[in-house]
């Protein structure tokens, strides 16, 4: 039995567990201050300045919140002498008009200023190309004066210091495009293209979502974001402009075979191979990514055979269908093909 | 309603219309510029979306002043006499040509600071 709190009474106690609740929630909403997912943890100018703007936003409402509940208190308890000053003309006044007046003529400019530096068009910016899907994102990279344009999907990789232009659209509902690490958000609008221009300032790994709900598996649209070096981002930028590595093993040609003979190509290209199909995400380096079914699950074999064989257990409603004809040895053949295409 | 008492109404009202003016021309303008990709056109020597808005930002902050103005001195000469109405009708004139005179400065402020068609 814990003395102290004995010794304390009921109130004591009452008191006691209080504090530890508080504590605890405060412990478990800071928990969620920083992460790959999180406008409280800025990775880029932008999110910066957002994330300032929040805070301003935030302590100012605290405190004027904290002002107006002590004078309400105060009107409340005091005494009618001390309190009549509260229901004068000037404390009306200056309370009630000159007060907000000021604030806000001091916030209005101030989020305009934000607004205005955030999302700003820069020279020599990397277009990216980003289509929204019922529930995937198709990313692709235009050819520059070194490589070939090519297509990947759910992961967006950037480089640091470089401003990134990301050029965003949707091919049949609304969606919405957002790295809260990285800045605001931006509409994807079917037959409409809208910009959104960040810089990554941090190397790492984050996440993006889709911030307008699309459909049954909206809270299921994330993709990951990843912010090289410039070097290792022109690695992999030169990596993913190739065509996919033959088979160097009888059981990834196998599965090779089997993605040929279920008729994937009809839906996924596979550059090099005769697959050529744009309905779904393109899989020539589908083993690079760092997860599937846009961004649920990490990728490796197991995954992405349980993906293939229940893909409408998983996620309800996307438009893969589930193939779960195929046999064990089989499913680990094609996803063991699928996974080696780095 | 007697013609005195319509314009009495109009008075007390002329700010929140100058405000409304305000921001339907700008609204229109904006729009209208930015929709047939007029952002770069100029006039007067800078921005023709810019110079819109400053320019009825300008109008509509005399005409919301000469409101407050004119509710002001009717106020001050005011006899103690004065129908409750009339009272009533100069005292709103005045706050509202006052908060008009910010509702119309606070609407013109992004066209100094955010670039137009944005």
């Amino acid at each position: 039995m814990d003395l102290e709190a004995t010794r304390q009474g009921p109130a004591g106690r009452l008191r006691t567990a209080t504090a530890r609740a508080a504590l605890g929630a405060s412990a478990l909403a800071l928990m969620g201050c920083d992460g790959i997912q999180s406008a409280l943890d800025p990775a880029g100018g932008d999110a910066l300045r957002i994330y300032r703007l929040a805070l301003v936003m935030t302590a100012g409402g605290c405190l004027i919140f904290l002002l107006v509940t002590g004078l309400l208190l105060y009107a409340i308890f005091a005494a009618p002498e001390r309190r009549a000053w509260l229901g004068s003309r000037r404390t009306v006044v200056i309370g009630g008009l000159a007060f907000p007046i000021v604030v806000l003529s001091g916030l209005l400019p101030y989020g305009l200023i934000v607004m205005r530096d955030t999302d700003m068009p820069r020279p020599g910016a990397l277009p990216v190309e980003v289509i929204g899907e019922q529930y995937w994102w198709r990313v692709t990279y235009p050819a520059d004066q070194e490589r070939a344009a090519f297509a990947t999907a759910n992961e967006l990789v950037v480089p640091v210091g470089r401003p990134v232009t990301v050029s965003v659209t949707a091919a049949d509902v609304i969606h919405s495009f957002w790295i809260p690490n990285f800045g605001g958000k931006i509409d994807m609008i079917p037959g409409r293209v809208n910009r959104l221009t960040f810089t990554a300032e941090r190397p790492g790994i984050y996440r993006g979502v889709c911030a307008e709900f699309c459909g049954d598996q909206h809270a299921r649209m994330a993709f990951d974001v990843v912010a090289l070096e410039p070097d290792a981002f022109a690695d992999w930028r030169d990596g993913q402009a190739k065509p996919a590595r033959e088979p160097d093993l009888p059981d990834l040609a196998r599965g090779r075979a089997l993605f040929r003979a279920g008729g994937c190509g009809s839906c996924h290209e596979v550059r090099g191979t005769e697959a050529d199909g744009a309905f779904g995400p393109d899989l020539t380096h589908v083993g690079s990514r760092r997860t599937i079914g846009a961004g649920q699950f990490p990728n490796n074999v197991g995954t992405l055979a349980g993906w293939i064989a229940n893909t409408q257990h998983i996620k309800p409603g996307v438009r893969m269908p589930s193939y779960g004809s195929f046999t064990g040895e089989d499913l680990r053949a094609l996803a063991g093909y699928l996974e080696s295409l780095k | 309603m007697t013609r005195r008492r319509t314009g009495q109404v109009a008075l007390m009202l002329a700010g929140l219309l100058a405000w409304a003016v305000q921001f339907t021309v700008i609204y229109g303008a904006t729009s209208t510029l930015c929709g047939l990709d007029r952002a770069d056109a100029t006039l007067l020597g800078t921005g023709a979306v810019q110079a819109v808005i400053l320019i009825t930002t300008f109008a509509a902050f005399l005409a919301a002043a000469a409101a407050l103005s004119w509710s002001l001195r009717t106020q001050r000469r005011m006899s103690g006499q004065a129908a409750p109405a009339d009272r009533f009708m100069t005292q709103a004139g005045a706050l509202i040509g006052g908060l008009s005179l910010i509702a119309i400065l606070w609407q013109g402020l992004p066209a100094l600071i955010l670039p137009a068609c944005a």
